[in-house]
């Protein structure tokens, strides 16, 4: 008699365990399909509607356009290079700013603080920010992306929260050996903050890369446009621009669609308890 | 602004305060290193509130600005496009919220039950995957699966079928039926996955003496996930729901990329419109979208507030 | 205290930011149209000292924007072109000019042409196509050059003078200037899928012919993949390119004589050609066609590229017979590109049908897109007429410039050196060309071995001054296609001026396209399409008509 509840049960979460599995595997199927489709399109030659495991007719040409085409590959060097400096400027702020919002004896530090966090509740909006940029000559330039995304006051509070976290004994020690707060910062709060750099670093790079709409807003000069910017452009309009392709249409979209994505996904498996880190401090230890 | 003398060290002993200008000046390195934040803030923030008087003046792109007093209100709240997008915020944002923290907690639900470690974190790994991709990016690959035309993976697979006929194509982003589910579909597909982080530390803290307990009842599976899961994930949910209410009037992006000019009735939301009534027309006046945008912001700032409120009552401490 | 705190700089902010009105920014009051269009080009030329004339402004660069009729692109031998065309410019002007080109996608341009205007980042020029250009006439951003033209070099060889007196306005200003006629749209078949369902051009002459030539090509099978009724009569950019005027130019057939937009009637009066029967009608026929699947349904959504690549792909399964679009080169550029997919090659041009004859009198000849000059507004038109010199007297040299902004740049784009080349070899299509040296003729396009360059900008055979070098070489297509429209063709309604117009436009376009889009897909009946379009913007539009009517000055 017990033995068979026992059996029973067992029998049960055994059950359970397969549809966990199936559920499990619809989910990946849901995520995986429309990037898997759109990767073996990226090289086939011809545009098919099918889904395919492998492409019918296997090309790279599509990828070699994009290279070969300077109004696709300058856009793509434009968001290679704004991402790296907006990546920079990002972590030289937050990382001062976070840093500074730690000092609990200095005076003022609350009113900074709330200075810092109105903006996160209001704002001038799209027009008058247009105007100010118009004014500072950052429109029709690839600087917008830059200093747009810089400054982040999200970012700069999940850097204070990481500084929390490094015991004030290592600060109060260095202080004793006279390290000016430059010197801690530099000897003491960086080398401590490596995951928490990394983390918010990517934090900053996956928003500078993947900005679309400060470029729609902001810049015509089309020396000056990113990517994602070209590729939807590219996508949505059926503006591709050479004539000179060897493979179809299609193809030259897709193409475009995982050279946008590439160079995340490429990182993303090694760093992703560092993607991940990020919204943990935030979301959690909040 | 503080008015005590007395402050505690982080050890716990009481000591004085030193006088206010020896203690800016022991902290001058601060402030410094404080200063590119601070200019940083003033001119990317500050400064563009500033900018909203333009919203009481006429203010072209050519020729003088003149006062405008509340005409552009008035104007605003006479023009059914605007109350349109107006509307279309609050209900693509909301439902769009609603829809896809409902689907992060069944998924966070599952992922919590698989006891097999390596393919919870493949699963992981996967479901975060599309949270860093652009909107340009993920607009474009559905753009292509949706497509009408003949490489469109679904209306091909619909023809197949025979669900529709051979020369037939629903135009899935252009129609006023489908655009929204098909949003939402794309949102839930996009954040899901990045959505249940949060739920999934939840669970992680729940103590496990409480399965223990219940194991001891002779609970099974899924009675644990109804009477221990949900109930410890229920403060969560509204966490996450008032986090996130603070920021529905922010919708711009998602829709400018999946948005055609067939769809502008169930589609155009409050900054798309301004986008339009700035840079889509021949001689804008700024004052007319700075208003519209001054509006924005105001019941932006409103919901902040509430949600705050909100955020207080339920878990002790605000949101900002 | 953290409540006080946040009160207290929320309510600070809000003050500050609505009472400041004096301080702060001052430069933001002037037009920032004119104080940013002399940065972009004059920063190192010499000061104008006012009163003297042209000759003593140097214009250092020459900033232009420009839209996809450069077909000279970045990829397509784009800097060999700013080379040549920087020394041929020197050398008119006696100093060192340098030309920037800022290509826009051709498909957004309308929309970054907005934007450009709002960054105020203005270039010297840029290419307006017609309804835009009306929008900006209006603006005094424009500058009017009038007496430029009259007294420009090229009035001595000019053949088509009325060109650009058309686009004088009723004050004789000139803000526009065109080195060509506008060109229009044809209907061109593919000639396989005539045989494969057995229709006979010279049969298809009114509207029910066309829609039995288009429900065969619907219902049949002329791709050849042995099945029915996987293939379309008509495809286009739009059920009506509201982009750019003459509107109906994609879809002649279904439109006929309506246009759904601002018109004159015979006696010059404007109304407002939406709120017609004519254009009820038109909509009832493009709904009846799209129901019944003779229209493309992409149609809707697709821009000129999409439709051409879907037109001319490699696989005519879903494809369509019929498709309307530029008459001459682009006979040949569309013949090229199904050669390139491996597609049956020929095509048919349909003479106009009965409705179009009887109603217009041909296919629309738009009115051609124009440049426009930057005034930059103070006071003195030195530099002005600088632009005016090198750009659009220099364009219509009849000798070096002119062959540059006509073929693009020599022994990249043309050639007059000895030469033989081989498109497309190895296959059926295989064409040899040869030339001796000393003749004009063009080269292979860069980055397309196996099609033949046609034309830069200004297509040689409707120039308003032709070439006085002799430099012409046209494929026979092209040429057969020019001469086919001309003989077809009549001159597109003008596009209207007026204020209102200009700050309305985007609405009133909005409104005509979603008119147009609900009908057609059957989600709102006519009439109550037509009444929400009133009850939209039927107000603004009785506004811009009053305008447009009252007695001029």
């Amino acid at each position: 008699m017990a033995k068979t509840e026992a059996a029973s049960r067992k029998q049960k979460v055994s059950v359970f365990s397969v549809v966990n599995y199936i559920v499990f595997i619809i989910i990946a199927l849901i995520i995986l399909i429309p990037i898997w489709k759109v990767l073996i399109d990226s090289l086939n030659k011809v545009g098919v509607y099918q889904f395919q495991l492998w492409p019918s007719q296997f090309t790279i040409e599509g990828y070699l356009t994009i290279i070969q085409t300077t109004a696709l590959f300058r856009p793509f060097l434009n968001s290679v290079l704004t991402t790296l400096l907006g990546t920079l400027l990002g972590l030289v702020l937050s990382t001062l700013g976070g840093y500074v919002l730690i000092q609990f004896e200095m005076p003022g530090r609350d009113i900074l603080a709330y200075f810092l966090l109105f903006t996160m509740i209001f704002s001038g909006g799209m027009i008058p920010e247009y105007l100010v940029m118009k004014q500072l000559h950052l429109t029709n330039s690839l600087w917008i992306l830059v200093v747009k995304h810089g400054m982040n006051v999200y970012n700069l509070v999940l850097m204070r929260n990481f500084f929390e976290g490094v015991p004030a004994s290592l600060y109060e020690a260095a202080k004793i050996d006279g390290c000016s707060p430059m010197g801690i910062f530099f000897k003491i709060v960086l080398p401590l903050s490596k995951a928490a750099l990394a983390s918010i670093g990517l934090m900053f790079a996956v928003t500078v890369w993947n900005d679309y709409s400060t470029v729609q807003i902001y810049i015509t000069d089309p020396n000056q446009v990113n990517f994602q910017y070209k590729l939807r452009n590219m996508v949505m309009n059926g503006d591709t621009p050479t004539t000179a392709y060897h493979v179809s249409q299609t193809t030259l979209f897709n193409a475009g669609i995982i050279s946008a994505i590439l160079p995340f996904m490429i990182l993303y498996p090694f760093l992703q308890k560092y993607f991940v880190t990020g919204v943990n401090i935030g979301a959690v230890k909040e | 602004m503080s008015k005590k003398k007395k402050i505690v060290t982080s050890t716990g002993a009481e000591v004085r305060q030193k006088p206010l200008g020896l203690r800016i000046w022991n902290n001058r390195g601060y402030y410094v290193m404080f200063l590119p934040v601070l200019i940083f803030v003033i001119i990317m923030h500050y400064w563009p509130m500033l900018g909203i008087r333009y919203s009481f003046y006429h203010y072209k792109p050519v020729g003088a600005r003149t006062w405008a007093g509340l005409e552009h209100f008035q104007t605003m709240f006479g023009t059914a496009a605007f109350w349109t997008s107006f509307k279309n915020t609050l209900e693509l944002s909301i439902m769009k919220l609603i829809i896809t923290t409902f689907t992060s907690v069944i998924v966070s639900v599952f992922l919590n039950e698989m006891g097999n470690l390596t393919a919870k974190k493949a699963l992981q790994t996967i479901i975060y995957l599309p949270h860093f991709m652009s909107w340009a990016v993920v607009a474009s690959i559905f753009l292509l699966i949706l497509s009408p035309s003949y490489t469109g993976m679904v209306n091909g697979m619909l023809r197949d079928w025979g669900v529709i006929g051979p020369q037939d194509g629903i135009n899935f982003l252009a129609s006023k039926v489908w655009w929204r589910p098909i949003f939402y579909l794309i949102n839930i597909w996009k954040e899901t996955g990045w959505g249940t982080i949060i739920f999934l530390a939840t669970l992680s803290g729940i103590n496990p003496e409480l399965y223990e307990a219940a194991d001891i009842d002779g609970a099974t599976r899924m009675q644990k996930i109804r009477y221990v899961t949900m109930p410890a994930l229920g403060n969560t949910i509204i966490t996450v729901l008032i986090l996130n209410l603070a920021k529905v009037m922010n919708m711009f992006e998602s829709v400018f990329v999946l948005y055609t000019d067939s769809v502008y009735e169930v589609s155009d939301v409050v900054s798309t419109y301004i986008y339009r009534q700035t840079f889509a027309t021949a001689m804008p006046d700024y004052g007319y979208s700075t208003a519209v945008g001054l509006f924005k912001s105001l019941v932006g700032c409103v919901l902040v507030l509430v949600c705050n409120w909100a955020s207080k009552k339920v878990r002790g401490r605000g949101i900002v | 205290m953290k409540k006080k705190v946040l009160s207290l700089l929320l309510a600070s902010a809000m003050v500050a930011s609505l009472a400041a009105c004096g301080g702060g920014d001052g430069g933001a009051s002037t037009t920032p149209a004119g104080d940013n269009t002399g940065g972009s080009s004059a920063a190192a030329g010499t000061e104008s000292t006012g009163g003297d004339t042209e000759s003593t402004y140097q214009l250092s660069e020459l900033h232009l924007v420009v839209d996809g009729t450069i077909t000279a692109t970045v990829d397509n031998g784009q800097a060999a072109l700013i080379e040549q065309l920087n020394a041929a410019l020197s050398e008119r002007a006696g100093y060192d000019v340098t030309v920037t080109i800022d290509q826009y996608d051709h498909s957004g341009y309308t929309d970054a042409v907005g934007r450009l205007m709002v960054s105020g980042d203005l270039p010297d020029a840029m290419i307006m196509p017609a309804s835009m250009f009306k929008q900006y006439s209006t603006t005094g951003i424009l500058w009017d050059m009038a007496d430029a033209y009259d007294n420009a070099e090229f009035q001595s060889r000019i053949t088509l003078p009325a060109v650009n007196e058309r686009l004088k306005d009723a004050q004789g200003h000139l803000y526009g200037f065109t080195p060509a006629y506008g060109n229009g749209c044809v209907t061109y078949v593919k000639k396989a899928w005539l045989d494969a369902v057995g229709v006979d051009i010279n049969t298809v002459t009114d509207y029910a012919s066309y829609i039995d030539m288009l429900t065969k090509f619907a219902q049949g099978d002329p791709d050849g993949d042995g099945k029915n009724g996987n293939t379309y009569g008509v495809i286009a950019a739009g059920f009506a390119n509201m982009g750019e005027a003459p509107y109906i130019n994609y879809m002649p057939e279904f439109w006929q004589g309506a246009y759904p937009a601002i018109l004159q009637d015979e006696n010059g009066v404007w109304y407002d050609g939406v709120q017609t029967d004519a254009t009820k009608e038109a909509l009832l026929r493009l709904k009846e066609a799209y129901e019944n699947k003779l229209i493309d349904p992409d149609t809707e959504n697709a821009g000129t590229k999409d439709a051409r690549e879907k037109w001319f792909s490699n696989n005519q399964t879903g494809s369509s017979g019929v498709f309307t679009y530029w008459a001459g080169t682009w006979y040949q550029t569309l013949t090229d590109n199904l050669v390139k997919n491996e597609v049956d090659p020929e095509l048919v041009q349909l003479p106009p049908i009965k409705e179009i004859v009887d109603t217009w009198g041909g296919y629309l000849n738009r009115e051609a897109p124009v440049w426009v000059i930057f005034d930059d507004g103070d006071g003195d038109d030195a530099r002005e007429n600088e632009v005016f010199d090198l750009l659009c007297d220099a364009m219509l040299d009849g000798d070096k410039v002119q062959t540059l902004w006509t073929y693009g740049a020599e022994d990249v784009h043309w050639s007059t050196k000895a030469e033989s080349f081989t498109t497309n070899p190895g296959t059926d299509n295989a064409k040899d060309y040869d030339y001796p040296e000393g003749t004009f003729h063009l080269k292979q396009s860069p980055n397309d071995p196996n099609s033949v360059w046609k034309k830069n900008y200004i297509d040689n055979a409707l120039v308003i001054a032709p070439l006085t070098n002799g430099f012409s070489d046209a494929s026979e297509l092209a040429l057969t296609g020019n001469a086919f429209f001309n003989e077809h063709c009549v001159d597109a309604p003008l596009s209207p001026s007026s204020e209102t117009l200009t700050a309305e436009t985007g609405n009133i376009t909005d409104a005509v396209k979603k008119m147009i889009v609900d009908v057609v897909k059957g989600e709102v009946d006519v009439d109550t399409a037509m009444e929400t379009y009133k009850s939209t913007v039927g107000a603004t539009v009785d506004t811009i008509l009053a305008e447009l009517n009252a007695p001029a000055e």
